[in-house]
């Protein structure tokens, strides 16, 4: 069943992802695009709640789950953020996003076919695994808004304006405005989720774990503490925020 | 039965004829209803707006009728009238209908305009199965032609593709700040346009001191001496540069020496001089949007010839429409 419900998630994700490209291609944004994504949503709930009435627990137990509720964390936040006027292709941006984070979960033995009950469940675990993975959530996003950044930066600077993408790829200034508000909410929620980390008890190889993700926690505060302060353009800033992302992956992979 | 479309516009005419002949909105009904009085005409509808003047006519004999109208208005300068039979007469309705034939391309305010007239006349009795099947067509082109088609995309003028570009990378104008340098033409109507799209503070700049005062009173901006142009650099978010000077007016190290101060903030940079007025190597600097006089004509070529096979996509989609309708008359 909840494997299942991951496929459906994911297809319905492609399918969002593939309309709204195709619609790009003839010169306009995709209206559906908002809706498969909510249907992508009730999809991933599905996958969640069968999962965690099987841990009895919150359901990040393991890579596979942690994946899903990424990109749970990636759909609740576009479609929080980007669905307002003009960032709507914010969806189409995303769709591949969710779409190779389930389909690496999908990877047979990446996620646990048998979830086995949690059998003492501790509330700062609980805590850091939640807020943490929300966190990154909303960092995928600003990641996503970054790629479209640099998509328009380029066509702008290179003159080339003809394409469909670029008459609906939103403006700049708001892509940036959006930007830094992700990374703002996202690392606030990364730090509710450290903080936590350092409560909770600890267990083996949660040391480097901690490590690594408060490594994470630290690139970040740099890149906002430099763009409060000093300011940065919106090419570097967006160039971090990607990198950045991808690199906080591995934290992921040190679970 | 026979459909004639009798009137003129703002192509054809001038305003002080067009005027001589306007209807107002509230005797639109009446006047419909006295044309239907005519001998051969059986339907009419008067559309009067402050671009056109037209009588739409549908009769056994609407040639005539509307020959005997031309007299009837006495019609000074005939030139400025134009007359159209048949399918040509519903492929105009059409037109008007879907704004190709406004003065703005594809602009919606004729849609409602024609609707009221259309209502007018049917209220008052003046419309019957010919005009009545061909309007609710026309309107339902109208909607197709805008939804379906892109008429109204992309500026076809160096300032209005100046104002689309700072559209597409601050988004609303409104705050934004622009510096003219130089007080040529085309620089006032791109600060204009920029105005008239929100753009709160202008500052103009020149070499003659009395010709900035005067632009920046036009544009309701503030001169600025020459050779202090730099120190506004810093908190502007475009510049509009078209002096005549021989040699670059901007360059590179005028940017580099505000970055830190403009905390890397994109900056929109717009070169309308001949010769450049900006040096090219500013565009390599991250944060700035170079584009000269030649990149601004050219993006305006492209959108004229899009706009020219929009508009002859628009009039197959008329045709194809039209010919659906199979009306009688045309």
């Amino acid at each position: 069943m909840d494997r299942w419900a991951l496929i459906i998630a994911t297809l319905l994700a492609a399918i969002g992802g593939v309309n709204g490209m195709l619609s790009l291609r003839h010169g306009h944004r995709s209206g559906a695009t908002v809706y498969w994504m909510v249907a992508t949503l009730v999809a991933q709930l599905v996958f969640l709640s069968v999962r965690g009435e099987a841990r009895a627990a919150c359901p990040l137990m393991g890579l596979g789950e942690i994946l899903v509720f990424l990109a749970w964390s990636l759909t609740v936040f576009y479609l929080l953020v980007g669905t307002t006027y003009r960032l709507s292709l914010l969806g189409v941006f995303s769709t591949p996003v969710v779409v190779v984070l389930q389909l690496v979960a999908l990877i047979p033995g990446v996620l646990e076919s048998n979830p086995q009950r949690v059998a003492a469940t501790d509330a700062w675990r609980e805590t850091h695994a939640a807020m943490s993975v929300l966190g990154y959530g909303a960092l995928a996003l600003a990641a996503v808004a970054a790629v479209m950044f640099l998509v328009l930066n380029q066509q702008l600077k290179s003159h080339h304006l003809g394409s469909g993408l670029f008459k609906n790829l939103p403006p700049a200034r708001e892509l940036l405005v959006s930007l830094r508000r992700l990374l703002w909410l996202g690392w606030v929620m990364l730090s509710v989720g450290v903080v936590a980390g350092v409560r909770m008890p600890r267990t083996e190889g949660s040391e480097a774990h901690l490590v690594a993700a408060m490594g994470v926690w630290v690139a970040y505060a740099v890149l906002l503490g430099v763009l409060q302060l000093r300011g940065i353009t919106g090419k570097r800033l967006s160039m971090w925020t990607v990198l950045l992302f991808v690199v906080s992956l591995s934290v992921f992979a040190s679970v | 039965m026979e459909l004639v479309c009798y009137g003129l516009n703002h192509r054809s005419a001038p305003v002080e004829v067009r005027e001589r002949f306007a209807v107002a909105t509230s005797k639109l009904g009446e006047h419909a209803l006295s044309l239907r009085e005519m001998e051969g005409i059986e339907e009419a509808v008067v559309l009067s707006t402050c671009n056109r003047t037209e009588f739409y006519l549908a009769g056994s004999s609407a040639a005539e009728a509307a020959e005997a109208l031309r007299q009837q208005l006495g019609a000074g300068g005939q030139d400025h009238w134009y007359e159209m039979h048949r399918m040509e007469a519903a492929q105009h309705l059409c037109e008007v209908a879907s704004g190709l034939d406004s003065m703005v391309l594809g602009e919606t305010e004729i849609f409602g305009q024609l609707k009221t007239a259309y209502r007018h006349a049917h209220e008052a009795g003046a419309t019957g199965g010919v005009l009545n099947r061909l309007f609710q067509r026309a309107f339902g082109v109208g909607k197709k032609v805008r939804t379906e088609t892109s008429i109204q995309e992309g500026a076809t003028s160096v300032a209005g593709t100046a104002v689309e570009l700072a559209e597409k990378i601050f988004g609303r104008l409104d705050g934004c700040r622009v510096i003219v340098i130089g007080a040529g033409e085309t620089s006032r109507q791109t600060a204009q346009a920029l105005v008239s799209r929100g753009a709160s503070t202008v500052f103009v700049t020149n070499r003659s001191h009395d010709r900035a005062v005067e632009l920046a009173e036009e544009l309701g901006g503030r001169a600025v001496r020459f050779e202090e142009w730099q120190s506004v650099l810093a908190g502007v978010d475009v510049v509009i540069s078209s002096t005549a000077a021989p040699h670059h007016v901007v360059q590179p190290f005028h940017v580099e020496a505000v970055r830190r101060v403009r905390k890397f903030r994109p900056l929109f940079l717009i070169d309308i001089a001949v010769p450049r007025d900006i040096d090219p190597a500013v565009g390599g600097i991250e944060e700035v949007y170079l584009y000269d006089i030649d990149t601004l004509d050219q993006l305006a070529r492209d959108a004229r010839g899009r706009r020219e096979r929009q508009i002859a996509e628009c009039r197959e989609l008329i045709t194809r429409e039209l010919e659906k309708l199979n009306l009688p008359g045309t």
